[in-house]
């Protein structure tokens, strides 16, 4: 019998016993990985922004309008490369609970800016380049709700009314995009403003955010503080921040998410920690005996030491692996749900970090057992048995 | 006293007193299951006091009008001829013969976080005296009421408690102008309290909104009274509004939220148990186990096989519910009454604390107990067969 099947004969000797235990680690680790994969899709915002990417919004704060002029004056200041503008839509489709993320933005600019992360056909974004009335609709919303391109899609906003009273925007789909990362699903939709702005019946020529691409990254700051500078003492002051830090206050308003995470996985982590210890300690408690047989005929006590240590690692690593398995299955099916708000991932630091919490499980549930068969005596072994 | 209820009693009282044989493994188990109640609970307290905070403002008897369909007072405009229109609409009440309108800005102005300095959105909201008349329970504990025509701000209790800088006599910047902080007031714990006030004509002229306002909230003479103001509207074209009660606006502004923690909490709670459930089974199949002569014996003694199910099942059952009481007090220690903010319908932080009430309390020991019982059915099941020869073999 190799050292290998007996850990294995060791683990299974009592089938019931080592499925419910698996079970339990399995659903530990099931949710660590969904967890953790939760947590990077909320805080996927943060991780697309471009170094060189800086959004400008109102002081005050970014609900607040901007004037459309700030584009224009914008481009005149030094390091600056490109500028574009997005102004919220508060759309939905049909009826409020079908909400989008829609923006009013000026085509060209807006796709120039984002070339790397949205992926449009060349035909398409002429297309809507050129169709004043057109739009450009996410592959995960087009796919919601059955859009195909060409068609005529009413489009409601829960703030800009027509100059007639309407508050539904007739746009053409003239493109159909999808995000480059693979951790963003394609949402929303995007109009061209000057439509927008010719037809509402308030608001015109204000915007909400004004996004700019710098030269270079490391002119951030100084174009940052020469844009605030220029508006300071308007009525519409600004404040300029990097796109990964706009896109992370977003998930920062939620509340401290990162701490309900960690408090979840600690409690599920905690569950299974005390019973997989406990198990372990029963289980090599029952086997004293054997074990006091195995040192009778000559195993050492570090081989000892080391079977009872591989069998709780084992355990773990076994039970572990099936619940990051689970997790990333579930991650592969959501992902195929159209509408889905989030991409989970299980990314490989994600793995490498389940890898880490397994050994140490491993570690912390079969040392002690270990070393207590590693001490014990033979002959004590055969009277507590 | 049937002979088949004291035989239960007397085998559940013989496995009871065995329990402190199993030390490690019944702690073990209690642990398990208070810890998945804990989170649970931590849940449900969140969900709930999100839910009364905002649910506790509203008014049956005050309606909000915000032009159609636009969901949340952020989202809507009222120019100054509609406000007049409903100032002479049916069905409203009046105080010293002018009628309780108030017309209201609501605008969205940057905060600090003092648990971790996070900038958040918080509401600032211009009206006049009506709309504090308006408010049920609104009282000033510091300084006083905002003077027409200064840039001065009321600040409610619950925002004061979470964000920083808004203390009495402080001056808070929003863009370009400065704001005075002359009281501090309370609003029972509601949704208001989350807010920044100030007047109308200020925040209008602050803010460049001309003489726009974005929701109208107006004083019934009685709830029925909504049918003549609907009927009203709806008969003039030019008020293109949608009218709904407070109570209304503010149950729909919590369910959002309030749902998507209970949809998180829920799974995860119940993923939990099941890993919890895998260890009770482990721990009341070895507790079998190792009493398996023992019940052989009171089998052969005369006791039914009913009497040793249920035996095992009672084991089950009081560890759980030690667990659920644990677990209840442990979140009772952490969680209950804990404020915390987060953003709601509105774009805005709502200030609220978690709410852990006595029926949510029933929630987690029901929901302890139904791991007790499934994590010992099965053993049960496997006690009650165990056959009586057993008891006299050697091993």
């Amino acid at each position: 019998m190799t050292r290998g099947s007996l850990i294995w004969k060791n683990l299974t000797r009592s089938r019931l016993r080592f499925a419910l235990t698996l079970f339990a680690i399995f659903i530990a680790f099931f949710l660590f990985g969904l967890i953790q994969s939760f947590d990077r899709a909320l805080n996927a915002g943060a991780d697309i922004a471009a170094a060189n990417r800086l959004v400008v919004s109102n002081k005050i704060n970014f609900t607040q309008p901007l004037p459309l002029s700030y584009v224009n004056r914008i481009k005149t200041i030094e390091g600056v490369d490109m500028v574009t503008h997005q102004n919220w839509m508060g759309s939905y489709y049909q009826e409020p609970r079908n909400f989008i993320f829609g923006f009013a933005v000026d085509p060209e600019s807006f796709l120039a800016i984002y070339a790397d992360d949205i992926a449009l056909p060349p035909e398409q974004a002429k297309a809507f380049i050129n169709d004043r009335r057109g739009m450009i609709a996410g592959a995960n919303e087009a796919r919601k709700y059955g859009w195909k391109l060409g068609d005529l899609i009413p489009i409601s906003s829960n703030i800009w009314e027509q100059t007639d009273g309407s508050k539904t925007w007739e746009l053409v789909l003239d493109g159909i995009f999808e995000i480059s990362s693979v951790d963003t699903p394609a949402n929303g939709i995007y109009l061209h403003y000057d439509y927008l702005n010719e037809a509402r019946s308030f608001g015109k020529d204000s915007t909400g955010t004004i996004v700019i691409a710098t030269q270079d990254p490391a002119l951030n700051d100084e174009i940052a503080n020469a844009i605030d500078t220029r508006f300071l003492n308007s009525p519409f002051a600004t404040e300029t921040r990097t796109e990964a830090a706009f896109n992370a206050s977003f998930i920062e308003q939620l509340g401290n998410i990162s701490l309900i995470i960690i408090s979840v996985v600690g409690a599920a982590l905690f569950t299974i920690l005390i019973i997989v210890s406990n198990t372990m300690a029963m289980s090599v408690r029952e086997r004293t005996g054997e074990i006091g047989v195995m040192k009778a005929l000559g195993f050492p006590a570090k081989t000892v030491f080391a079977l009872i240590l591989s069998e709780a690692l084992l355990l773990a690593l076994i039970g572990g692996s099936l619940g990051m398995g689970a997790a990333w299955l579930m991650a592969t099916v959501t992902a195929g749900v159209p509408g889905f708000p989030l991409r989970l991932v299980l990314y490989p630091d994600i793995w490498l970090m389940s890898l880490g919490v397994m050994i140490v499980l491993g570690l912390l549930t079969g040392l002690l057992p270990a070393w207590n068969a590693y001490r014990i005596n033979i002959a004590a072994a055969f009277t507590r048995a | 006293m049937p002979v088949l209820l004291k035989q239960i009693l007397s085998v559940s009282w013989i496995g009871l007193r065995s329990i402190p044989q199993r030390p490690w493994l019944s702690l073990a188990t209690i642990f398990t299951i208070a810890t998945v109640v804990t989170v649970l609970l931590a849940f449900l307290a969140m969900s709930e006091g999100f839910r009364q905070t905002l649910t506790g403002g509203g008014s049956e008897s005050v309606v909000l009008v915000m032009r159609g369909n636009a969901e949340a007072e952020l989202n809507s405009v009222l120019i100054r001829d509609q406000v007049a229109l409903l100032n002479s609409a049916p069905g409203i009440a009046k105080k010293d013969g002018a009628p309780l309108v108030s017309p209201e800005l609501y605008v969205v102005v940057d905060g600090k976080k003092r648990s971790n300095e996070a900038k958040v959105n918080l509401p600032l909201r211009g009206m006049n005296s009506e709309g504090i008349a308006l408010r049920e329970n609104v009282t000033l504990t510091q300084g006083r009421m905002f003077a027409p025509g200064r840039n001065e701000l009321v600040v409610g209790e619950s925002l004061l408690r979470e964000f920083q800088g808004f203390d009495l006599g402080n001056i808070v910047r929003f863009g370009a102008s400065d704001w005075k902080v002359v009281g501090i007031f309370s609003a029972a714990g509601s949704v208001f309290e989350s807010e920044l006030w100030s007047d109308l004509a200020g925040v209008q002229s602050q803010f460049n909104r001309g003489s726009t306002v974005q929701s109208v909230r107006m004083r019934l003479t009685e709830p029925s009274a909504i049918e003549d103001l609907r009927a009203y509207i709806a008969n003039d074209p030019r008020l293109n509004v949608d009218v709904v009660t407070e109570k209304a606006y503010f149950a729909k502004q919590a369910e959002g939220t309030s749902d998507i923690i209970l949809m998180l909490g829920w799974p995860l709670a119940i993923a939990m148990a099941l890993g919890a459930l895998a260890g009770a089974l482990n721990t009341i199949y070895t507790s079998v186990a190792t009493r398996s002569r023992e019940i052989a014996t009171l089998r052969a003694i005369g006791f039914s096989s009913t009497s040793a199910f249920f035996g095992t099942l009672t084991e089950s059952l009081l560890l759980s519910l030690l667990g659920g009481l644990l677990g209840s007090i442990l979140a009772l220690l952490f969680f209950d009454g804990i404020s915390t903010s987060t953003l709601g319908s509105s774009f805005t932080q709502v200030v609220f604390r978690f709410d852990l009430s006595a029926r949510l309390l029933l929630n987690g020991a029901v929901f302890a107990l139904v791991i007790g019982f499934l994590g010992g059915l099965t053993p049960a099941f496997r006690a009650a067969r165990i056959p009586v020869a057993s008891a006299f073999s050697d091993r």
